[in-house]
């Protein structure tokens, strides 16, 4: 660290530190001497392993955030919620249909729903959260697994919400549901993985594999390319 | 003649999950008389299931929220007028109930906007209305113009329930002598049978924790009907259908005397009259098979 | 927003792109000739960071002495255990189950779902929380050969040449037979592939593939398959228990020198427990976040390489270990995302590499090694921006991909891309990004064969913590495969084997003993132990602070 690097104030968990500016707030955590172990995992935004509560200076919000994503502001107050023990009913997937009646069973919770929208201002990857839980309610599966697609479980909608929903938990059930059952099955893997069964690549492949390397090499730099 | 008539259309949730049949019927019933469906976009479930339960304001947020979406379609010149129109009779209660309270109490409608800080505010100015307050003389009158098969030979017992009527104030019609459904059913060619149960509760959420009550309301309901001399039923609400209609179910397993009786939401008896292609008419969905009735009666 | 002095070759680029425009247009991927096996060669040997040569050493202990190795990797097994074994109490298991998998990526996940299939119990311990992991974090895609005009066979054969031949011939039939069966395992269990309305898969090339082979959904592929794995996992409560937050540290083994479960280490109350396994299953991933050569890394947080070193002690051989994966494209504006990964998918949709001078100068899509060092020698050469931290990079022109396609196809193909560059300002669709090599696989491993089996009986491996599959170099898209392919058969050989054993046998941590006594004779320092568990970004003023005596290296 330079000596001209220019530093900020954060209070992790009440106590001040003077951090880089610039920092993520995972980055400031370690800047300021935590080794952490819970509350970060990809530290790329995918895991929703870090999400934070925050406060900005000057602001009167509780704000939601990664914390690997967030950007730390001067006299900003942070604290981590290490992980959200919210319910997940076991269901076979081969059993259930989809339609809005699993959800009746499995997350009644869902109904209701009183269209706060604090779920959707929560979300830090902006997914219309409440728009895809009132897309479970109406039974519009593929409507709810395309807008909650982009959720990576960080809990923050669901310790904000009002009626107690859990909506990544029933999110990832409405994609499943989409891909399992709405979603066209892919013909061509169809025919192919039926080949495989039959074993129709085994003897080729054992040919290969047992070549000559200098064979195999001048095949590979021969193979046509066709790609578009 | 007067012109169609386009209107902004909040289904609910029911109309989408469980009686497909109302909203199909409905809307292709619909267009045969001028009268064009247009579902508000991003609509909430209305809320219902919270307002029954506790009176606090969060359970209206979800109204106005819908009430919002019909002020932009208004505003953006996609819908003129300010009518919101619904076919579920709860869907219709609980919206109008909403929209009362918050335009009486200005300080609620405040509170509720100032929480929804992310929408534009809720100017009060929308009116909710049920499907049955469009049947003026002239939309009967188109009524009876396209009936081309004549409902004649079927008595039909009108189930008002009480979403539709109750309280006065939000009811669309006389509570204790209620007429739209009887003038409904007469240009349709039907009969209109007189019966004491028309708007007798059936149970209503009950059906859920507590079946039993429901059970015996239902059956006390539909054999008024049968002894008014009624062949079905017909009703605007899907809680009132699975009521009567579903719960048959259980009220033959405890009476194996029990003679069943189809039920069928208005729209879909429209949606015979108007000879309509069946998937219009959705008897798949209605739960004691009406077509037997149907082909008797040599309507389908 | 990008800096002032980088607007400048931001124009042009910008004054370029009509020209690169037509140029996609005309010859559709092929705007630059593909580098032959003389030229591949020698951009490799001026400029792959493998190619140095203090980037490889000998490993001085262990089964495999005397092997070139990463240097990091060869300082790493060289030593201690974390364990006090004079002291450690083996006497009694705490949980005892059929199967043990370390580990919840994909790999991991798969395995625990196949062998609770097979009817055994599972004890799945993973370090962080179930799913973080580099699994969650691939965003392009996975490879599988079932479109009509493609093949198993074409696809051995890009799997061969884009590894340069050093592959294991039968775990790559395992990989390229099992490919498709495992995708439609993903499909029969809800993945949400991108496909056309018909159901066809939509399909792209990658780098080094002959043909459209990349399966995606959109760009979270990794997640998207992750989060229903891990759904699954979930559902079968009476079959998988899982722990999280706890790492396995040390395997142990029975008087056979057979694998009969493990040490556990909870990292929060710093207590060590016991399993008793018939069947160990390691999918501990990479190892990015050892930062190998100095680079920033797009791996998860946990990417340590801790089952290599607890195998290795065990007496598993390791191959290839002497070969890292670079990424060409690591982030390298704005600081914060420094070494996130720029998808390969960007370049398969259309954006080009090009220099400072807004020129193209190579192939979008040769095999990642060679990609990245045609990246480095163009830095090397000047033709590089340099950021305000003094690091360079090249251009990713991302805008030609909406010119190129239609607009709206970065924001229906790359969401997570356009979000992540929005946090900061950076619109990929208006400018493009500046990217640069990232240390991002670790291409060698534990030895196995085609059923996942190493030379320590017991002892199985899957996913990112094996060798051989893809030689020296992985392309894009076949790990994703790799690790349900050899996660599912790790499953169900690693219950094969647990059921025709009646007891794992006794407990014991004497190979751990005999090793830590080679690492005393190399004269290594007390407080180096392995495995790393978490990399340590605590700096160096406030640890000089914290005064903790039983500082270990790594983690407190
Ligand atoms: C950013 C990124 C993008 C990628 N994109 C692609 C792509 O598009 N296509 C593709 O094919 N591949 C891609 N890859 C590579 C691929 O995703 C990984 O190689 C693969 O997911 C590895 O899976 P795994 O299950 O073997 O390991 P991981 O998914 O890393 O899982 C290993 C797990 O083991 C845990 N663990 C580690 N040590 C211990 C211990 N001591 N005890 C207990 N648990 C432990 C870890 O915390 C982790 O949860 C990408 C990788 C990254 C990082
Ligand atoms: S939907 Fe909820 S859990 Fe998912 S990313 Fe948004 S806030 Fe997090
Ligand atoms: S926070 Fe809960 S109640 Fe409010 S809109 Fe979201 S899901 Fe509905
Ligand atoms: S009344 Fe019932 S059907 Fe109508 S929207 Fe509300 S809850 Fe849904
Ligand atoms: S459901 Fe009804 S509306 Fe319908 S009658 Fe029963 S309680 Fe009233
Ligand atoms: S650490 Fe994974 S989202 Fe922040």
């Amino acid at each position: 660290m330079s000596d001209t690097q220019k530093m900020v104030k954060v209070y992790v968990m009440g106590e001040a530190y003077m951090v880089p500016e610039g920092s993520t707030i995972v980055g400031a955590f370690e800047y300021a001497g935590f080794q952490l172990k819970r509350g970060v995992g990809c530290r790329e935004g995918f895991c929703g392993a870090c999400a934070t509560v925050y406060r900005e200076k000057g602001d009167y919000k509780l704000k939601g955030g990664l914390g690997c994503q967030t950007v730390v502001t001067d006299e900003m107050y942070i604290a981590q919620i290490p992980f959200v023990p919210a319910d997940k009913p076991i269901y076979d997937m081969d059993e259930i249909t989809p339609d809005a009646g699993t959800f009746m069973n499995l997350y009644p919770s869902v109904f209701r729903c009183v269209s706060c929208n604090t779920c959707t201002k929560a979300c830090p990857q902006d997914i219309q959260v409440m728009d895809y839980i009132q897309a479970i309610i109406k039974g519009d599966i593929a409507e709810a697994a395309n807008l909650s697609f982009d959720c990576i479980r960080c809990g923050l909608c669901a310790l904000r919400c009002p009626a107690e929903i859990v909506q990544f938990n029933a999110a990832i059930l409405a994609q499943r549901l989409y891909g399992k059952y709405i979603a066209p099955k892919s013909p061509e893997l169809e025919v192919r993985a039926n080949e495989i069964i039959e074993g129709k690549y085994v003897k080729e492949l054992e040919e290969l594999a047992t070549m000559e390397k200098q064979k195999l090499v001048d095949k590979y730099y021969n193979r046509e390319i066709k790609i578009s | 003649m007067k012109e169609n008539i386009k209107i902004p259309y909040f289904p609910g949730c029911t109309l989408k999950t469980k009686a497909k049949n109302f909203e199909v019927s409905a809307i292709e019933a619909s267009k045969m008389i001028g009268i064009e469906l247009t579902e508000i976009p991003k609509w909430n479930c209305c809320g219902v299931v919270s307002s029954l339960s506790t009176d606090d304001l969060m359970k209206h947020i979800a109204p106005v929220r819908n009430l919002i979406r019909v002020q932009e379609m208004n505003d953006s010149g996609q819908a003129n007028g300010n009518r919101l129109l619904t076919l579920c009779s709860m869907c219709f209660n609980s919206m109008k109930r909403t929209n009362q309270r918050v335009k009486n109490k200005p300080e609620d409608m405040k509170s509720i906007n100032d929480f929804m800080y992310l929408e534009k505010d809720y100017l009060g100015g929308v009116e909710v209305i049920h499907y049955f307050e469009l049947l003026d003389e002239e939309i009967l009158g188109r009524i009876k113009e396209k009936s081309v098969k004549s409902l004649k030979d079927l008595k039909i017992a009108p189930y008002y329930g009480c979403m539709l009527l109750r309280p006065k104030d939000i009811g669309i019609d006389n509570p204790e002598e209620p007429s739209v459904m009887e003038n409904l059913i007469s240009s349709l060619g039907g009969k209109p049978v007189k019966w004491d149960a028309k708007s007798r509760c059936c149970g209503s959420y009950h059906t859920v924790n507590n079946k039993d009550i429901v059970i015996n309301l239902a059956k006390g309901i539909i054999e008024n009907a049968r002894k008014s001399g009624a062949d079905t039923i017909i009703t605007s609400c899907p809680l009132c259908a699975f009521n009567l209609d579903n719960r048959q179910k259980e009220i033959i397993k405890k009476d194996h005397g029990f003679r069943t009786m189809p039920v069928f939401y208005f729209s879909q008896l429209m949606a015979v009259a108007f000879g309509l292609k069946e998937e219009f008419i959705g008897l798949d969905g209605n739960y004691i098979d009406p077509k037997p009735l149907l082909k008797e009666k040599k309507l389908i | 927003m990008y800096p002032e002095y980088m607007q400048e070759s931001i124009k042009k680029v910008e004054a370029t792109r009509p020209d690169r425009l037509e140029l996609a247009r005309k010859l559709g991927k092929m705007i630059y000739p593909g580098m032959n096996k003389q030229e591949r060669e020698e951009v490799l040997n001026e400029n792959h960071p493998d190619y140095k040569a203090e980037a490889r050493t000998k490993v001085r202990i262990g089964p495999d002495k005397g092997m070139v190795m990463t240097t990091e990797i060869a300082e790493m097994l060289e030593r201690y255990s974390r364990i006090d074994i004079k002291n450690f109490d083996l006497s009694k298991a705490d949980i005892k189950t059929d199967v043990l998998v370390i580990g919840a990526g994909s790999a991991g996940m798969s395995a625990a779902i196949v062998a609770s299939e097979q009817g055994s119990e599972v004890l799945l311990a993973t370090k962080l929380r179930l799913g973080d992991s580099n699994s969650m974090m691939a965003q392009g895609g996975i490879q599988a050969a079932d479109q009509a005009d493609d093949s198993p066979i074409i696809h051995y054969l890009d799997v061969m040449g884009g590894g340069h031949f050093d592959n294991k011939p039968d775990l790559v039939k395992a990989l390229v037979n099992d490919a498709p069966l495992s995708i439609k395992w993903l499909e029969d269990m809800g993945v949400m592939f991108d496909k056309k309305e018909s159901g066809q898969m939509v399909v792209q090339p990658g780098g080094g593939t002959s043909r459209n082979r990349m399966h995606s959904a959109r760009d979270y592929t990794g997640a998207a398959i992750c989060k229903v794995i891990r759904d699954e996992v979930y559902n079968r409560a009476d079959k998988i228990k899982y722990i999280e937050y706890t790492a396995i540290v040390e395997l142990l083994l029975n008087d056979k020198k057979e694998v009969s479960g493990a040490v556990m280490y909870h990292l929060e109350n710093k207590q060590f427990s016991i399993v008793k396994a018939k069947s160990v299953i390691i999918s501990t991933g990479g190892f990015g976040r050892l930062h190998i050569r100095g680079f920033e890394t797009s791996n998860h947080y946990g990417a340590t390489a801790d089952g290599i070193a607890f195998a290795y002690r065990a007496g598993a051989h390791l191959l290839y270990m002497d070969s890292v994966q670079y990424h060409p494209t690591g982030a390298v504006y704005p600081e914060q995302i420094v070494g996130f990964l720029c998808t390969e998918k960007i370049r398969a949709i259309g954006a080009q590499p090009v220099n400072k001078d807004g020129e193209l100068f190579v192939y979008p899509l040769e095999p990642r090694d060679v990609e990245a060092s045609a990246f480095i020698r163009e830095c090397n050469n000047g033709k590089g921006i340099s950021t305000p931290s003094g690091i360079k990079g090249i251009w990713l022109d991302t805008p030609l991909i909406d010119q190129i396609n239609g607009e709206g196809t970065i924001e229906k193909e790359l969401p997570a891309m356009l979000r992540q560059y929005q946090r900061f300002g950076i619109d990929i669709r208006e400018v493009p990004m500046l990217v640069y090599p990232t240390l991002h696989y670790q291409n060698g491993g534990i030895d196995i064969n085609d059923r996942c089996e190493t030379n320590v009986p017991g002892l199985y491996v899957a996913g990112e913590a094996t060798g051989g599959v893809h030689g020296r170099n992985r392309l894009m898209g076949n790990s994703q495969l790799d690790i349900i392919v050899f996660g599912k058969r790790a499953g169900q050989y690693a219950s094969e084997r647990a059921k025709t054993i009646e007891d794992a046998g006794n407990l014991s941590l004497d190979h751990v003993l005999a090793y830590n006594k080679e690492v005393e004779a190399l004269g290594i320092e007390r407080s180096k132990v392995s495995p790393i568990i978490l990399p340590d970004y605590i700096p160096d003023h406030v640890k000089a602070k914290q005064l903790i005596q039983e500082y270990n290296g790594t983690l407190i």
